[in-house]
């Protein structure tokens, strides 16, 4: 695949990780529907704004030329067109079953005089999951709608000139805490079942394109077996099929985790485990003062202060001639990097008696413990990491304070909370701010959002279905366009895992065909 | 109905291009200096002299301008889109296949037109005529005939970015120096050449002419400070036609109805019938045998130097896939030449051993050699150091093109030295560079990938790198750059410029008319009762819309609506064309625009990356200063760029410009402040 369709610099910048391309979901929803190519002009766009923590009220924003056919044809709201910007009482429904999905306020605020600028859709709904993730996949069958990219409001708000040059600023940091966001999201859903299969079909996908453009590029020089095509086709209606399986069976598709991914993470011994069973108030795990006693990943699902955590503990961190601690070593680095938030646990009584050194010494064990895309310049990710000074009571007192002070002293450090798990001194406090940095998370609407990103990935795969048909249409037509279909899918595709290159297709070819000028 | 019959190329006159030379040799200032007379130096000297620079063109041998070093071909897939492009621009190579070509086919016919592929075999001698001749008739054009020792530098001009500038070349043995506003190199595998037989290395781009002086080489290096790799190709043996048993090998015959390259050409020289064919066999389990046995005589191929993948020897071809039958093909050299050209049989082993291999294959059994196999090894700069007018960044008036950046075949070298020519020109003429995007053409499809990606191994063109295929098609070529080309750009003549403004009005003009036909499909099955049409709705169609299904041609329409149509006819496969991707290419219009757009925002030269006060990590910050993209669109395709790093630097780059536009405010307000003061005074 190419270069690929770039999406220029939003596109860029909103796609770190699947940094995909490409043509807009929904345009080949239409053409399966059987209308060849009358095809909407610009994509709308749905997402919902509010946070994902328990809340009563939750707010799913639409913007584009659809937006007004989703007004239409979710809240029965008749073929004029509603007073702008006032709040109505509606009966949300389904757009094809018309089955009510919701009682809740709807504003229509028709552009330019809208925050994106476009004529836009607010739906004020119950903040349940069950309701919001209805409302958000009924929006996603509103014909010319698709989920929006992270930041995609904002972008559309920029490119109609919504937003002066002072906010643009801010925008950079934005969208960097967005994919950064959406990166750590990613990396969980790709190391799980779901994400094998997601990677088993972009493999597959690319090998057909490859084979398609093998023979497109090379048959007429080259001896391109025959039948390079034929088997295409096969791979082809395979996809398909299972994509169409998947898409009908939702329950086959693993369930996103969700919830903040807290992961306690440091070196051996330091009590992470205990630390854990302080907090879930249980014997969830293992606690011996043998080092290198946790090997495995130990998930624990809480509740902390109303929202949905889960707390991972994993092995302590050291090089270690054990393979299977090692491995244990490798899942936990894994883990950290996919976590929302980390709990750095060190051990008071490792620490250097002097102030300033034992700054010094925390500073460097967090480097050690965070993965090097990570490692900042010079402050550490406050919202994103707690250090946890745990056995506090081994510490004479004036040492405590002493060492207090200095942490706080020295700039770039994350919180710090002093504990011991073993008298339970501290350990209030620490909840406390366990508790903000959670709901600060919880805020951020793009943390541990599965339904949203579920709505996404079926926009997606359902693109990806519609655009294999185009290859079928083409096939014995025009191989050109029915290859711009393998492409479109793949595109579709990597929309989810990430982007595939001109180069990348090229390689299979040439290690697929013996390909001579 | 446009028409130009192909004059014959003046021989008597190319004959005195010779004693012409001496003549010019005096005149010491040009606008435009070319070095180098291959596919990328003949179009960069005609379409900078096209562009109106007094232009140079030096050459090694003028006997060898417009050679075929390699393949007696020209277009093929990818590559024919190259050769229709660059004849939109009015270049040579187009009209010269036409008439050159012996051997005309239109490779992918059954595959959609978008990946038509255009392609000849030619006859050597007629394609270097033609070129020389033009050449030759090219006002402003100078040929002249001689080796270059080395550049002349001078000061920079402190107004434009660089730190090196060229202002001319030196002669080897004359000493001359003669100058000029900007050179282009197009030295090919000249470039510290070495060629490769059997065990025995010497010095040289190509077999039979003296290698280049050291001296350029060692200029860009050491001097100009330019970053090189090595790159190898290699040229299969010349066999002796009546040596070769061609019973033996399937006929492959040409298309019964030429296709010219050239949008200005309604047919070709070779007249159909006069066309001859090529031939095809293949390799036997002996090939693979003297491959084996002879791989320790063989030194190019234990060599580490990046060959293309694409266009491997035999040798690499058996050693990655043992086992499995490779195709020959046999290719006439021309229409009285006595060679054959075995395209598949590029070999560096030693010519005994050669004589061995080829008489492994049936119709070669009793076969003769005329001149070896052999390899080429050559530096080559790399690309990413050149902006999209392929100009060298960091040097002033030093252009590339052809081989010299990474690139292996002559579509693609003659792309590159027409863009290289009208950005010489221009810059020599004051005028601003110009840049092709990716997504109007596959000459920007080219230059972007190599200057925003670079090479790693010899650069060919497929179809499948350019993203906009379905719209970048041979048949709109015309369009999509012959009206730029003259309206933007100046390097297309008054007259191709008009005929491409009769073809889009007159397209412009059908379309509508199929518009303004809209029926409903009963009747359209009464109209065109050989359509199976499976609409049954009984919406509106229009002949636009009618005209995509498979099997309707605008012949038929035409026959069923002649007072409308029939006056199109001359663009019948056209019409066809765009109605079947028009739906398509309305899909990809948006996303071109978006980055055409961002194409638009070109990033200063002189930023410096490495302490822009913006928050970007040191990575992306090296990245970016390594490359030096000239545009935003180019920095988004950079590895490694992230999303954030994209925002802050169009932010800069906004700011920047308003910061711009105020100092000028102040300066003007300044001066005119100045102005009333001394006239109050």
């Amino acid at each position: 695949m190419l270069p690929s369709i770039y999406r220029g610099i939003w596109g860029a910048a909103v796609h770190t990780l699947r940094t995909s391309t490409g043509t807009p979901p929904c345009r080949f929803l239409s053409t399966c529907e059987g209308v060849p190519f009358g095809l909407a002009d610009a994509e709308s766009i749905f997402a919902l704004s509010s946070g994902h923590g328990r809340c009563g009220v939750a707010v799913v924003r639409a913007s584009g030329p659809a937006s007004a056919t989703a007004l239409r044809c979710m809240t029965g709201v008749s073929r004029s067109p509603p007073p702008p910007r006032t709040a109505l009482l509606r009966s949300i429904r389904d757009p094809i079953s018309k089955e009510v999905l919701d009682r809740g306020l709807v504003f229509w605020f028709p552009g330019p005089h809208s925050f994106t600028g476009e004529d836009s859709v607010e739906f004020h709904i119950h903040g349940g999951p069950a309701v919001i993730t209805a409302v958000l996949q009924a929006l996603g069958s509103v014909p010319g709608m698709r989920p929006a990219e992270a930041g995609e409001f904002t972008r559309r708000a920029f490119q109609a000139g919504k937003l002066d040059l002072t906010e643009v600023e801010g925008l950079g940091d934005l969208i960097h805490a967005e994919t950064e966001a959406q990166r750590r999201q990613a990396l969980r859903q790709m190391s799980g079942e779901l994400g094998h299969l997601y990677q088993d079909w972009t493999h597959r996908l690319k090998r057909c394109l490859a084979h398609v453009e093998a023979f497109i590029d090379f048959s007429e020089d080259e001896l391109i077996e025959d039948g390079v095509l034929n088997q295409v086709d096969r791979w082809v209606c395979d996809l398909q099929a299972e994509m169409e399986r998947h898409l009908k069976d939702e329950r086959r598709g693993e369930r996103l985790r969700s919830g903040v991914q807290v992961v306690i993470a440091g070196a051996t011994n330091a009590g992470k485990s205990s630390l854990l069973n302080t907090l879930c108030q249980r014997p969830a795990a293992i606690v011996s003062p043998i080092a290198g006693t946790t090997r495995d990943i130990v998930e624990t699902a809480l509740d902390i202060g109303g929202f949905p955590v889960l707390l991972s503990d994993t092995a302590g961190l050291r090089e270690s001639p054990d393979l299977v601690e090692r491995e244990g070593v490798r899942r936990a680095r894994e883990r950290v990097e996919q976590a929302d938030l980390t709990l750095v646990v060190a051990d008071c009584a490792d620490l250097p008696s002097d102030a300033q050194q034992a700054a010094a010494f925390l500073q460097e064990h967090l480097r050690s413990v965070l993965p090097p895309q990570e490692q900042p310049e010079t402050v550490f990710p406050a919202d994103r990491l707690l250090l946890v000074l745990n056995k506090m009571d081994l510490l004479p007192e004036e040492q405590r304070l002493e060492l207090d002070g200095e942490l706080r002293r020295v700039s770039g450090f994350p919180p710090v909370c002093l504990i011991s798990c073993h008298t339970k001194e501290g350990v209030h406090d620490f909840l406390t701010v366990l508790h903000s940095s959670v709901k600060t998370l919880c805020g951020d609407p793009l943390s541990g959002a599965p339904t949203l990103t579920q709505a996404r990935h079926r926009a997606h795969l359902q693109q990806c279905f519609s655009a294999m048909a185009q290859y079928q249409r083409y096939r014995d037509l025009d191989l050109a366009l029915a290859a711009e279909g393998v492409r479109l899918a793949l595109t579709s595709l990597g929309r989810i895992t990430g982007r595939v290159g001109a180069e990348e297709i090229l390689d299979i070819i040439f290690k697929d065909f013996c390909i001579g000028k | 109905m446009f028409f130009r019959l192909i004059s014959s190329p003046p021989l008597q006159r190319f004959l005195s291009l010779v004693s012409r030379r001496a003549s010019h040799a005096a005149r010491q200032q040009y606008d435009v200096i070319v070095v180098g007379g291959g596919h990328a130096g003949t179009e960069a000297a005609a379409a900078a002299a096209r562009v109106g620079a007094e232009t140079l063109l030096v050459s090694q041998k003028i006997q060898t301008i417009g050679a075929l070093s390699c393949n007696p071909s020209l277009g093929g897939v990818g590559k024919g889109q190259l050769v229709r492009e660059v004849d939109a621009l009015d270049g040579l190579c187009g009209r010269a296949g036409d008439w050159a070509g012996i051997h005309f086919s239109i490779l992918n016919r059954s595959k959609g037109p978008a990946v038509w592929g255009p392609r000849a075999q030619l006859d050597r001698q007629r394609y270097r005529t033609f070129i020389q001749s033009e050449l030759l008739s090219t006002p402003r054009l100078t040929v002249l005939e001689g080796s270059v020792e080395e550049l002349l530098l001078s000061e920079t001009n402190p107004e434009e970015p660089g730190s090196h500038r060229v202002t001319g070349i030196r002669l080897a043995n004359e000493g001359t120096p003669i100058s000029a506003s900007s050179v282009i190199l197009t030295t090919g595998t000249f470039l510290s050449g070495s060629l490769f037989v059997g065990q025995s290395e010497s010095p040289g781009g190509r077999i039979g002419d003296a290698p280049s002086s050291a001296g350029l080489s060692h200029t860009l290096r050491e001097r100009l400070g330019l970053r090189v790799g090595r790159l190898r190709t290699g040229t299969p043996p010349r066999i002796l036609k009546d040596s070769v048993d061609l019973s033996l090998a399937h006929i492959h015959p040409p298309d019964s109805h030429p296709t010219p390259f050239s949008f200005l050409n309604t047919h070709t020289r070779c007249k159909p019938e006069e066309q001859l064919p090529c031939y095809l066999t293949h390799t036997t389990p002996g090939v693979e045998r003297v491959v084996k046995e002879s791989l320790h005589l063989n030194c190019h191929i234990q060599q580490d130097a990046k060959g293309p993948r694409y266009c491997p020897s035999i040798e690499s071809r058996v050693v990655r896939f043992p086992g499995r039958q490779h195709q020959v093909w046999l290719e006439p050299e021309g229409l009285t030449s006595d060679l054959l050209y075995p395209q598949g049989l590029s070999m560096t082993m030693p010519p005994d051993i050669q004589l061995r291999l080829i008489r492994e294959i049936p119709p070669l059994h009793r076969a003769e050699i005329h001149t070896p196999g052999y390899g080429v090894q050559y530096d080559f700069v790399c690309p990413t150091q050149l902006s999209p007018a392929l100009q060298v960044k960091s040097t002033q008036g030093l252009f590339l093109a052809g081989q010299i950046n990474g690139t292996t075949g002559y579509e693609e070298a003659a792309a590159q030295g027409l863009w290289a020519g009208v950005n010489a020109a221009r810059s020599a003429l004051s005028m601003p560079t110009v840049a092709l995007s990716r997504t109007e053409s596959y000459i920007g499809v080219l230059i972007d990938d190599l200057v925003s990606r670079g090479v790693t191994e010899p650069y060919r063109m497929f179809t499948s790198r350019a993203e906009y295929r379905t719209s970048l098609r041979p048949d709109n070529a015309d369009l999509r750059l012959t009206l730029k080309g003259f309206e933007e750009v100046g390097c297309v003549s008054p007259l191709r410029y008009q005929e491409a403004v009769r073809v889009r009005d007159s397209l412009q003009e059908a379309q509508a008319a199929l518009q303004t036909l809209s029926l409903s499909s009963p009747k359209w099955r009464k109209a065109l009762p050989d359509m199976r049409m499976s609409e049954t709705k009984n919406t509106l169609l229009t002949g636009m819309d009618v005209l995509q299904y498979n099997d309707v041609t605008f012949e038929m329409m035409s026959s069923a609506f002649p007072e409308s149509l029939s006056r199109h006819m001359e663009f019948a496969q056209r019409l066809k064309i765009e109605a079947v991707y028009k739906p398509h290419c309305d899909l990809q219009k948006k996303e071109i625009e978006r980055i055409q757009k961002e194409e638009n925002m070109s990033l200063p030269q002189d930023i410096d990356y490495l302490t822009l006060p913006v928050s970007m990590s040191q990575e992306v910050r090296e990245v970016l200063d390594r490359v030096r993209p000239s545009t935003l669109g180019a920095a988004t395709r950079l590895e490694g760029m992230t999303p954030a790093a994209i925002v802050h630097l169009l932010n800069y780059v906004r700011t920047a410009a308003q910061r711009e536009r105020r100092t000028q405010r102040h300066q003007k307000e300044e001066r005119e402040r100045e102005m009333c003061a001394r006239e109050a005074s």
